[in-house]
């Protein structure tokens, strides 16, 4: 393996548990409190972590660009203040894959949430548990295996992510190329051995996901 | 314990008003009535889990909630004991673990101290390490009742506690159910659409109707004495018929139906005294109406009052009793579909008398089992 395939991909693993962990972080209580809350906004949060599903990924770039790049509405105060911008860097790479994962995440455990019937939650109040303590002790555990597929589905977009990455993150080998920049890089400049080896590795690794995600949904069910 | 409960609640939903007041004291109250009519909404109220428009909801002498003064104690310290409907068990926790959910933060020595005891008193032995989906319909039922009564409520909620049971094993449990309530001598509001299941299980019974209360009462008086005809018909009695005042008394009515004239005991403890011609409901139990044997000479006055003749145009067979749909022999149209009283015989008169080809009787009432219906 040359130091470039290993470097897109090691770059890539790093950044997708990274984007999952973020998803964990952000995705399971968003989805907590879509499923279970009415609150003001509720329509809009959802409309947002849902569009990066159905835009064009280079469209979800622009956004972030926009939003992150060093004019960018929080781009410009931070690179201001530090003189640093998350543009071109891997972190770029992570918040790319992270926002075009956690409407997977989010879906699948809101589902998996909504169908935790109701009148449980209600007896654990009165047995005296706080809406905290039965979220964690009983909606989420009844709802782990949905909450897991959505997990695993989230790290698989994170690995395969292309569009958003490229606008944030850029191409700069040995820093922000991962495995699908790369794919495409040794296709461009005809480094057919590259391409193919990536490639495979893609594919099993897509096909292991997959299969723990099915897995984990008939368990679910 | 003998537990005072007070409820009143206003709750307005899109496109339900529930407005009702009630006060039992101690016992068990069963809330009565079709469904969707508040029942469910009212013990989702008292348990904190929906809060009212307006009201006030007082258990012995403590109020959890009072718009007035905005009180209003959490879901998790009202103590109050909830059997939801279909049991709502925790499907990933085990018998033991459910019944102990609502001990937490007690020492865990005295906690499995009382889940034993829960177990054991509800004869679940040897069922702790089992999961819900494990579980008969029966245990579980059981399993829901020692979850709610582990921490010792002040007062314990039951939705429609038997629904989710097969037929031949709710009336078992229903006794059984019963039972569990007076030994653990707990207040208790038991929701139901069944009357019989009310009238089992509740001192009380609070008759609900769209959102309303129609009547409250001790169960022997619901019995004999509906409030109104509207309650009548919830309850499922049979025989409610429509005919003219003659003349009211505080203790006779005398009414015209039919053609004839009946008389009928008024309310002791509630006399009505409707003008003469008004419109007036009553209700015949089918097993009061008694058939005057043909071997025993004509009807005699003196033991037959409310005598009239018909004939028997369809009956049905119940197992232990024949109900027979009876048509007066009176000009006009029958006082229901094709008929003017419900009869029910045990099987035993059926066969002395030969009803099944004998279908020309005379029977006569007991004024104190015609039960005026006031307006």
């Amino acid at each position: 393996m040359s130091p470039e395939t290993f470097d897109a991909l090691s770059l890539s693993v790093r950044v997708a548990v990274l984007a999952t962990l973020a998803n964990a972080l952000v995705g399971i209580p968003l989805a907590y409190l879509l499923a279970r809350r009415r609150f003001r906004g509720r329509g809009l949060v959802d409309l947002l972590v849902t569009l990066p599903l159905v835009l064009p990924p280079t469209v979800t770039g622009y956004y972030l660009i926009v939003l992150l790049g060093r004019r960018g509405w929080l781009g410009a105060p931070l690179y201001a203040a530090t003189g640093w911008s998350i543009a071109f860097t891997w972190y770029a790479a992570v918040v790319a894959a992270t926002i075009m994962a956690l409407p997977l995440l989010v879906r699948t455990a809101r589902a998996a949430i909504d169908s935790v019937d109701r009148d449980l939650e209600r007896a654990a109040y009165t047995l005296g548990r706080s809406e905290w303590r039965t979220a964690l002790e009983v909606t989420l555990p009844l709802a782990r295996n949905g909450i897991l597929a959505g997990l695993v589905l989230a790290f698989a977009r994170a690995l395969g992510e292309f569009g958003a990455t490229l606008m944030l993150a850029g191409n700069i080998p040995g820093r922000t190329t991962t495995v699908p920049l790369a794919i495409y890089s040794a296709v461009q400049t005809g480094e057919d051995q590259t391409a193919l080896v990536l490639v495979a590795m893609l594919t099993v690794l897509s096909c292991v996901v997959l299969v723990v995600a099915n897995r984990l949904g008939a368990r679910a069910a | 314990m003998s537990a005072r409960l007070e409820v009143r609640l206003v709750k307005r939903l899109p496109d339900f008003t529930l407005d009702v007041e009630w006060i039992v004291d101690g016992g068990v109250a069963a809330l009565f009535g079709p469904s969707g009519a508040g029942k469910t909404l009212t013990l989702q109220c008292m348990a904190g889990l929906m809060r009212p428009d307006a009201g006030r909801i007082v258990v012995d002498g403590r109020v959890l909630f009072d718009a007035a003064t905005g009180a209003e104690v959490p879901p998790q310290s009202r103590r109050i004991g909830y059997v939801f409907q279909g049991y709502a068990l925790f499907p990933h926790l085990t018998v033991a673990d459910n019944i102990g959910f609502g001990l937490r933060g007690r020492p865990a020595a005295e906690r499995a101290r009382r889940v034993a005891e829960v177990i054991q008193r509800l004869e679940l032995g040897g069922l702790d390490r089992r999961y819900p989906r494990e579980l008969s319909g029966g245990q579980r039922q059981r399993v829901a009742l020692g979850r709610a009564l582990a921490p010792d409520p002040a007062l314990l909620l039951l939705d429609e506690p038997l629904s989710a049971l097969d037929a031949p094993l709710r009336r078992t449990l229903r006794d059984e159910l019963r039972t569990v309530l007076s030994e653990w001598g707990a207040a208790a509001v038991v929701v139901t659409h069944d009357f019989t299941e009310a009238y089992r299980l509740g001192d009380r019974i609070v008759v609900y109707e769209e959102g309303r209360v129609v009547q409250s009462a001790p169960r022997a008086e619901l019995l004999w004495q509906p409030a109104s005809e509207s309650v009548a018909r919830i309850m499922g009695i049979p025989n409610i018929l429509h005919g003219t005042v003659i003349k009211a008394a505080p203790d006779r009515i005398q009414l015209r139906w039919r053609g004839q004239i009946l008389e009928a005991v008024n309310s002791p403890t509630r006399s009505y005294l409707p003008p003469p011609d008004a419109p007036i409901a009553f209700f015949i139990r089918p097993e009061y109406v008694r058939l005057v044997r043909k071997d025993r000479g004509p009807a005699d006055p003196h033991h037959h009052m409310n005598v009239m003749r018909g004939v028997v145009v369809a009956d049905e067979d119940f197992g232990t009793t024949w109900l027979l749909r009876i048509r007066l022999e009176a000009p006009g149209p029958p006082a229901q579909n094709g008929w003017d009283l419900e009869v029910e015989v045990p099987h035993l008169v059926y066969e002395i008398l030969e009803i099944d080809r004998d279908r020309r009787w005379e029977f006569s009432i007991h004024r104190g089992s015609i039960h005026v219906l006031p307006a």
